[in-house]
This record gives structure tokens, C-alpha cells and sequence, in this order.
């Protein structure tokens, strides 16, 4: 049997595909990357080597990158929240023979996905429009004085693209943990039903412990998509008011395109790229010592 | 009252009626239509012009149906070889996603190797990368290649990009799998390849499902890349690229380009309802073979 | 046998290829704008003429993303541009150095085009190496404040001539849930004129002055109009959502008569003068005292053109013929301007005129001459992190959110 799993040929063959498109298409490009932060460079022509002063202008000097790490906080704190939360209760819902139309919340709540950003951002921008959108139109109909220039508050701006994005993408981490709640087989739920423990009960007993590496894998998506955020910022905000809604790929993008400066957009790339290791290091440490086996199905139904 | 009695003989369940369970079902319909209602707004935005859209009806039916907006975008550019080349870019990376994630993963978790877990560390920083970061070294690359302007040109780097996302799920779901069913398989004589392609594959068909809607939407609404690789090769062009039409430098036909937006995303729509009923189905075999 | 088998090839070979050759156009790429009636009009105006006279050119449009100049950037990094493309002044310098822009001079010339172009373009058409790299289309513009007459009418106000007449004709907007001034803040450049406009009432270089050098940022003067774009910004001169607005959505709120005025460039004169029709005119910029309005009534933001245009790829397997066609379509591209969309200021002049200009072209080009300064809008500007960094901190103005003080230490800072 050992032998049979340590055949270097078939081990050689399995991982040599997906070895050679990461290493061609992402990993030299990181380097790539990397390499251009200690330079001057237009993008197109001749780089001029200057060491770490694109790391000390961005890290030391510029007031954009606070902002920019402080809105990756915010981002990824609403969109884990939110998602993980919304995705748990409405996989474990989905899931539950009793409820009804089952079939019909499973698709409607992954619809948001298979929008492009686009239509998602145009919908919510006229949803947020401080002027004449249709929250603060309805909050005035209703008599509320609670009207909000949700877009536009440098404060609290980047909570409401943050938003935008959760609702957006709740529907993958839902499909991931649906997909992971069939996985663990619906015997559990009967031997659950049997010992007469409360539904919810067994789900915070059964079904959320065995599910802790969708868990981790969902956290780590949120988190980084957190640090990463773009494209909603792109359309909604352009980054503003002023830079009040820049994340460390928006100062990249704006730098590198919008004044071809590649070096130091490239370097807020290689930080975001570092952040981001540590938060996987750190997630998978977190999650480390506390291993519970998807199939440690014994162990389960002890808790109960 | 015992939770057994709920069901009946065939399973199907009795009505409980407590005040949190229809609080509850009200919360799942309110927020169903919470996310669907942005498809029917998208419709309905395409049928209307930037005055209806920004200044005087941007959330109801439109006042006047303006079918020309989807006249516009058919005669603006070629739907069907857009559609046909997003079809065959969209299927060509979920199928080479799917294989090299799902053979890399196999071979992480069940084989024994030196420095698989730096493998698949390394791997999982795919998910990452901004593509905005590493889109001239990509473009550099494509174009090295020999390969710009093909299928190829789109089908290798969002293969690449999806990598990192589609092993991270298939982990999970590899580890889940009881080492005594390859035990099983050696015992009665199956080689490698015959455990990995029979026993293995149908397992993890959930999660494959799950990851090939993945794969298949970033493919299919994927902008930046195809605008760059693509862009300036007529005939291979994908849908998203449609918009570019109607986005001016100041104006932009909103309307045009909600009717865009509509042609480009109800096949998606369509895809994925299909290929939830296969999920359905994929997980009932899984289930089969686990039992 | 083999011999003659050869030659029977050969033969076959050349007449496939003579035959080929002349039935075959041409195909030549062509990166531009196409979206709005602005520029669909002067593209399928040049075409149509392309086809009469080059009726072996074939032109394949690739419509151009508003990206900010990425997807050409990462064309030239593949070293794919297209055989034609249309360029902006922060552009330039990059692919003139990466030799991906060929030299224009000879084909200026032989085409006639350089004749053709006014002296007033000249100047901006040759870059500072003296040579030509793009063929202009585009001619003087100006950011014009636009107003809603009947409006203002309507309410019993006079048109502002200070800041301090601005607010208070805010007030009463307000009061009746009109916007005083709807602007579109989401485009950087938008903002920027805004500031502009005010700018040049205290330094007439206005944003063009730090492109050139001429002034500094840390001048007493962009601090006061930085200052006074923050007054009125808090006094409720502009939208809520000013700095997420996009144009069709200020635009439609003007021409709908929820917005009293609107600032864009001359270029807006047509579609105003359709929707409104006499109400509309534009006005000399308000500014901070009386006299100051007076001595600077002819000081205009926006002008001073720049070297943008069509360029052409010297790796194109037909980069002479490209160039020709790329003459040609600049040339053709202000025919239609003037004719056709009631454009008179364009690069070249064309020999046509069109009498039937709308009251608002009528005044702008009788104003021309009394003009005693110009800027630039942020596409004219050459230094790219001012051009970006000056859209940035104008919507931040713009918000009312932030001082005048924050936002020139973060340009000061950008800029060091």
C-alpha cells in the first residue's frame, strides 16, 4: 500500500499540469512583480533600479496606505461577517428536508453571483444615490429622518461598497458550505433526530464542527477578499471621496495606470501580496491544533 | 413532542407552526427576493433610456419598452461569435481547471511525497494576486508564447488563476475521504490511475460541480484580461467585451448596454440552473457510493 | 516531368498571389472611440469617405475602453498595439520612448495635413523633439459654466457673478429641491475644471501652470481657491452625490431642469441647445469679489489642445499606408465636427463653414479672440501624477468632507 502511494512517476504525472500553468501565469509574474518594486518604471520602457524607495515612500511617507490597510480591515471585517454568518444559516435552511422550496432558495440566493459586478454596482449605486436613490427616497416617504449620503461619507463610504460586495458574493460561500453539509451525508441529521436533540442543537454540535475547513477556506476568502477589494470600488467610489476609499489594489491600479508608475503600484501589489501570506499562515495556524477530520464521524455524535 | 414524529412514513415532513419558524421562512422569502431582485431590475433597465434610468423611473417597469436597445447591441457587434467564443473559452477553462486541480489535489492529499504541503501553500497564494497586478507579466507571457490572439490566450491564464481557488476546495473535500477506500481499492487489485479516476473522481463530484459554476462565471464575466489578449482580435472576442460599445468617454448608452448585459448574463443564469439540477444529481451518486 | 511540375507550381503560385493581391483589401486596425454621437458621427463620416477615397483599405474598429490608458499600455507591453490608435498627451512620452509611435513629419507633410492644421494647433502637435507623432483632431476647448436661464428666472435670482451670489442662489435651490450646480465628480476631470475655474481667478495657468513648472503647488492662490471650492461645497452648492455622480446622470438632471447649472466642456453646446434651446447659456466664471470677476472675465479654464490624436504602430506590417489613413481620418473627423455636429473648433482647418451654428458656438467664438488665458484639462496635462492627483483632490474638495489644508499637503506630498 505504501508503495503503491509513493509511485514517483504517477505523483510526477498528477502534479506536473497544474505545477507548470501556476508557476507560467502567477508565479513569475509575482516575481515579476516583486522585482519591478525596486524600480522606477513607465510599464513599458527601460526600469531604473532605486531600491527600497518605493518601500519607504509608500509604507513610511504616504498617508494613502494607512487608509488603504485600515479599508482592507473594514472590508473583510463586513464581508465575513456578513457572509459567513448569512451563508451558515441559509446552507444549514437549504439543507433541512422540512423546509420548503428548497430548490428555488438554493438557486435564488446564489443568483447574485452569476451577475457581473457591473449590473451589481449600477443597481446598488442608484439604490445608495444620496440625491435621489431609492433608500433615502423611501426613508423620506416613510418620515424617517435617517437620510444617509451613503456613498460619499468619507467615514462610512467604504462600509456601503463593503456591503455591496458581501451581498454580492454571500452565494459562494453558501454553495461551499451546502456542498459541504451534503458531504457530511445526511445520516447525521436522522442519528441527530433519533437522540432527540433540537435541530439547532445539532447543527452547532454536528454540522459546524465537521465543517471547519469549509470554515477556513470561507475565512480566508472573505479576509483577503477584504484586502484585495476592487472592482466595486472601481465603479461605486473611484477610490473617493478623495482617497478615503482606497485599498492597497486600488493604489496599485491608480498608480501603475493611472500615472504610469508602475514601480510603486507594483510595490503596493508585493504588500498586499505579503499581507496576505501572513493572514494564510495565521488562519492556518489558527485552525491547526484543533484538526477535526471531515470523516471523524464518531467523534460528532459524541457531542451530542 | 418527539422530533421523530414530525415525519411521516415517506419522509415528507409535517407542518410545524411555531412563531420562529414563520418568522424564519418569512426571512428565507425576504431575502430570495432581496437577490433576486436585481435580475429583474437589470431586465427591466434594459428597456429603458438614460433618462428613464437615472432621472425619472430608475426602479419600476419602464414607461416605454424600448426594444431597440437590443436591436442596437445586435447590430453594434456579433452576438453569436461573441457567445460562441465566451462558450468555448468558459467550457476550455473549466475543463482544464478541473483536471489539473483535481489531480494536483489527489496527489497533496493521498499520495506520499516530500514537500506537498509546500506545494500546495505555494498554490493557494494564487487566490491572492490581484489580476490587475500581474496583468502586463501575463500579457508579456501570452504573447511570448506565440499563443496571442487564440482560444489558448484566455483558456491557460484563467485556468491559472482559478487553480489556487479550485484545489483550496477540493482539499477539504479530499481529506474528508476515508483512507480505507483506497485500502479497499489496492486490496482488490486497482492501480493508481483506476482508484483515482473510479473511486476518487465520483466522490468529490459536489465539490467538482461547485468549482466548475465557479471557474465557469469568472471565465464567462472576466473583462480586464480579454479586453487586453482578445481585444484587438475581432473574431475572438467574448461577450463581455460588448459593453465597449456603448461606454463612451463621457456618455454611455446605459440602456445598450443593460441589453448587453442581459444577453451576456441569462446564459450564465441558464447554465447555472442546468447545472444545479446536475449537482442535485452528482450529490445523490456521491452519496450512493458512500453509503 | 518534375521540372515542369515545378514550374506548373510556381506559376499557379503567382497567379493565386497576383489574384489575391487584387482582390484583397487591405486591413488596418483602427483603436478609437465609438460610443456617443460624438464620436460615432465623425467615424462613420470618415469611413464612408475612407471608402472612396482608399478603396483598398479595409478598417477594423477596436472600440477603446475608458481605462485610463491601461489596455494600451499592456498592448505596447506585448508589443501588439494596433496599425492605428488614438492617444493622449500622458501617454505619449511612454510609447514615443519605446519607440511604438512612429514619426509623423514626412506623411504631415506629403498629405498636405501639416498645411492644413491651424497655427494655434501647430504648436501642440509637435512635440518638444520637434517631431510629430499624432495627427489632432480635437481643436481649443473650454470648460464652459452652463446655466438654465428660465430657472433662474423662475425663482426671481440673478445670475451669480461672486461665490457669495452663488451660495445665496443656493439657498433658494435648495429651498425648492433644485441643484445649484450638478457636476459629474466621479470623472476626475470633471473636478478638476471645477477647481480650475476658480483657480484661474487667483493664477491664470490655472492646473496648466504645475504641469509646466511655472507655478508652484504651495502658492498662496490654490490654496485660496481650494478654500473656496470647500465653501461652497458646504453651502450646498453641488449634489450629495457630487463625487459619484457620473456624467449622463448630471447631465440629465441639467438638461431635465433639476439642476440650474452644469459645468463641461464647448462640446456639450450641442446636446444643451437641443434639450433647452434658448435657456441655456454659458456664462464667465463666477468669482471671489466683484473686481476680481471683472478683471478676470476673459480668463478661460480648459484650451490649450494638446498632442493627442490618432498614432500610428511602426511595427505594422503597412505602417506608411496607416499613416496616410490616419491624416485622412483626423482630417475627416473635423469635416464632420464642424458640419455635422456644429463643432467649428477643431485642429485643421477643413474650408467649410457652417452657418448654422447655435447661439451658444456663436458667442464662444466670438469670445476667442478676447481671451487673455487658457489651461488645460487634465488629459492636456504631460505630468501624470499631477493630472491624477489633481482629480483626486479636487473631488475631495469637492465633498466638503476635507480642508483645503489636508488636501494641499496630500498634493504637495504627491508631487515631491
Amino acid at each position: 500500500m505504501k508503495k503503491y502511494l509513493s509511485n514517483k512517476k504517477a505523483i510526477v504525472v498528477f502534479v506536473l499540469p497544474a505545477v507548470i500553468l501556476f508557476l507560467t501565469f502567477i508565479f513569475i509574474p509575482i516575481l515579476q512583480v516583486f522585482y519591478y518594486s525596486f524600480f522606477k518604471w513607465d510599464g513599458v520602457n527601460q526600469a531604473t533600479f532605486i531600491g527600497l524607495d518605493n518601500y519607504i515612500r509608500l509604507i513610511g511617507k504616504d498617508p494613502t496606505f494607512k487608509i488603504a490597510n485600515a479599508n482592507g480591515f473594514k472590508f473583510g471585517l463586513v464581508i465575513t461577517v456578513y457572509q459567513l454568518v448569512l451563508a451558515t444559516i441559509f446552507a444549514i435552511a437549504v439543507s433541512d428536508k422540512r423546509i420548503r422550496f428548497r430548490k428555488f432558495f438554493r438557486t435564488a440566493y446564489f443568483i447574485p453571483v452569476v451577475l457581473s459586478v457591473t449590473v451589481v454596482c449600477q443597481l446598488w449605486g442608484n439604490v445608495f444615490n444620496a440625491d435621489n436613490g431609492l433608500l433615502n427616497t423611501l426613508m423620506k416617504t416613510l418620515g424617517i429622518e435617517w437620510s444617509q449620503n451613503w456613498l460619499n461619507d468619507r467615514n462610512t463610504a467604504i462600509y456601503t461598497v463593503a456591503f455591496v460586495n458581501a451581498w454580492q458574493w454571500m452565494g459562494y460561500q453558501f454553495a461551499l458550505i451546502v456542498a459541504g453539509i451534503k458531504s457530511i451525508g445526511e445520516d447525521f441529521y436522522e442519528a441527530a433526530e433519533i437522540d432527540g436533540a433540537t435541530a439547532l442543537k445539532a447543527h452547532w454540535f454536528i454540522t459546524l464542527p465537521l465543517l471547519k475547513d469549509t470554515f477556513n477556506f470561507c475565512l480566508l476568502i472573505s479576509v483577503t477578499g477584504g484586502i484585495k477589494a476592487f472592482a466595486e470600488i472601481d465603479i461605486m467610489t473611484g477610490g473617493g471621496p478623495g482617497n478615503a476609499t482606497n485599498t492597497l489594489t486600488y493604489i496599485m491600479y491608480n498608480h501603475a495606470f493611472g500615472r504610469q508608475n508602475f514601480g510603486y503600484g507594483l510595490t503596493s501589489a508585493s504588500v498586499l501580496v505579503m499581507e496576505c501570506l501572513v493572514i494564510i499562515l495565521v488562519l492556518n495556524w489558527l485552525f491547526k491544533d484543533r484538526e477535526t477530520p471531515l470523516f471523524a464521524r464518531k467523534k460528532g455524535v459524541d457531542l451530542v | 413532542m418527539s422530533k421523530t414524529k414530525k415525519y411521516t412514513a415517506d419522509g415528507k415532513k409535517a407542518q410545524p407552526h411555531s412563531l420562529s419558524s414563520v418568522l424564519f421562512t418569512v426571512f428565507l422569502w425576504a431575502y430570495a427576493i432581496f437577490s433576486l431582485y436585481p435580475l429583474l431590475w437589470m431586465i427591466m433597465y434594459s428597456f429603458k433610456d438614460n433618462t428613464e434610468i437615472f432621472q425619472t423611473n430608475p426602479f419600476g417597469l419602464p414607461k416605454v419598452w424600448r426594444f431597440e436597445n437590443y436591436v442596437n447591441a445586435w447590430n453594434q457587434y456579433d452576438v453569436p461569435l461573441y457567445f460562441k467564443n465566451s462558450v468555448v473559452v468558459g467550457a476550455g477553462t473549466v475543463i482544464l481547471t478541473i483536471i489539473c486541480a483535481m489531480m494536483f489535489t489527489f496527489a497533496v492529499t493521498r499520495l506520499n511525497w516530500k514537500g506537498r504541503e509546500g506545494a500546495r501553500t505555494l498554490i493557494s497564494t494564487g487566490q491572492f494576486i490581484p489580476v490587475q497586478a500581474i496583468l502586463l507579466p501575463v500579457v508579456q507571457t501570452v504573447s511570448a508564447m506565440g499563443i496571442m490572439g487564440t482560444y489558448w490566450s484566455l483558456i491557460l491564464p484563467y485556468a491559472a488563476i482559478n487553480l489556487a481557488f479550485s484545489c483550496m476546495v477540493y482539499y477539504g473535500f479530499f481529506k474528508g475521504i476515508p483512507k480505507e477506500m483506497e485500502e479497499a481499492a489496492c486490496i482488490d487489485g486497482a492501480n493508481i490511475w483506476q482508484t483515482f479516476f473510479l473511486i476518487i473522481m465520483p466522490l468529490v463530484g459536489p465539490a467538482t460541480m461547485t468549482i466548475a459554476i465557479y471557474v465557469f462565471l469568472s471565465a464567462w464575466n472576466e473583462f480586464l484580461l480579454a479586453n487586453v489578449l482578445v481585444g484587438t482580435t475581432a473574431h475572438m472576442k467574448t461577450l463581455p467585451l460588448g459593453v465597449l460599445f456603448f461606454q463612451g468617454q463621457f456618455t454611455t448608452d446605459w440602456g445598450s448596454m443593460g441589453a448587453t448585459m442581459v444577453i451576456a448574463s441569462l446564459p450564465a443564469i441558464l447554465v447555472y440552473c442546468l447545472f444545479s439540477e446536475q449537482v442535485e444529481g452528482a450529490m445523490t451518486t456521491s452519496g450512493a457510493v458512500k453509503g | 516531368m518534375k521540372k515542369f511540375l515545378c514550374v506548373l507550381l510556381a506559376a499557379v503560385m503567382l497567379i493565386g498571389c497576383a489574384s489575391a493581391l487584387a482582390e484583397e483589401k487591405i486591413k488596418l486596425q483602427i483603436y478609437g472611440q465609438y460610443a456617443d454621437d460624438d464620436t460615432k458621427v465623425p467615424y462613420d463620416y470618415a469611413v464612408e469617405k475612407l471608402a472612396e477615397a482608399y478603396p483598398n483599405v479595409e478598417l477594423e474598429l477596436i472600440p477603446q475602453a475608458q481605462d485610463d490608458g491601461a489596455t494600451l499600455l499592456a498592448l505596447a507591453t506585448a508589443g501588439n498595439l494596433p496599425d492605428i490608435y488614438q492617444t493622449g498627451s500622458g501617454i505619449v512620452t511612454t510609447l514615443r520612448n519605446s519607440k511604438q509611435m512612429m514619426v509623423l513629419n514626412d506623411v504631415a507633410e506629403k498629405t498636405g495635413f501639416l498645411d492644413k492644421v491651424y497655427e494655434t494647433e501647430k504648436q501642440f502637435m509637435i512635440a518638444d523633439d520637434g517631431n510629430i507623432y499624432a495627427f489632432p483632431y480635437a481643436g481649443q476647448e473650454y470648460v464652459l459654466w452652463f446655466v438654465n436661464n428660465a430657472l433662474f428666472e423662475q425663482y426671481g435670482l440673478e445670475i451669480p457673478t461672486t461665490y457669495d451670489e452663488l451660495i445665496a442662489c443656493a439657498e433658494v435651490f435648495n429651498a425648492n429641491g433644485i441643484v445649484t450646480m450638478s457636476l459629474f465628480g466621479q470623472e476626475g476631470w470633471n473636478a478638476a475644471a471645477m477647481y480650475d475655474t476658480i483657480a484661474t481667478r487667483y493664477i491664470p495657468e490655472g492646473i496648466k501652470g504645475i504641469d509646466n513648472g511655472t507655478t508652484s503647488i504651495t502658492d498662496e492662490g490654490y490654496m485660496k481657491a481650494a478654500e473656496d471650492l470647500v465653501k461652497l461645497a458646504q453651502a450646498g452648492v453641488f449634489q450629495n452625490a457630487v463625487t459619484t455622480t457620473n456624467y449622463d446622470q448630471a447631465s440629465e438632471m441639467f438638461l431635465n431642469g433639476k439642476a440650474a447649472m452644469f459645468l463641461n466642456g464647448q462640446w456639450y453646446i450641442e446636446d444643451a441647445t437641443k434639450a433647452l434651446g434658448d435657456n441655456v447659456t454659458w456664462i464667465a466664471y463666477p468669482s471671489y469679489d466683484e473686481a476680481s470677476y471683472e478683471a478676470n472675465k476673459h480668463a478661460f479654464s480648459g484650451g490649450g489642445g494638446s498632442i493627442s490624436g490618432y498614432a500610428v504602430n511602426p511595427d505594422s506590417p503597412n505602417a506608411e499606408l496607416a499613416a496616410e489613413v490616419a491624416a485622412f481620418i483626423s482630417e475627416k473627423y473635423c469635416e464632420a465636427k464642424v458640419m455635422l455636429r456644429n463643432n467649428p473648433l477643431v485642429a485643421v482647418n477643413t474650408g467649410l463653414t457652417n452657418d448654422q451654428l447655435p447661439k451658444m458656438m456663436q458667442d464662444l467664438v466670438a469670445e476667442m479672440p478676447n481671451m487673455t488665458s487658457t489651461t488645460a484639462f487634465t488629459w492636456g496635462l504631460t505630468n501624470t501624477t499631477w493630472s491624477n492627483s489633481i482629480g483626486v483632490a479636487a473631488q475631495s474638495l469637492l465633498s466638503g468632507q476635507f480642508t483645503a489644508q489636508e488636501v494641499i499637503d496630500q498634493l504637495v506630498f504627491e508631487l515631491e
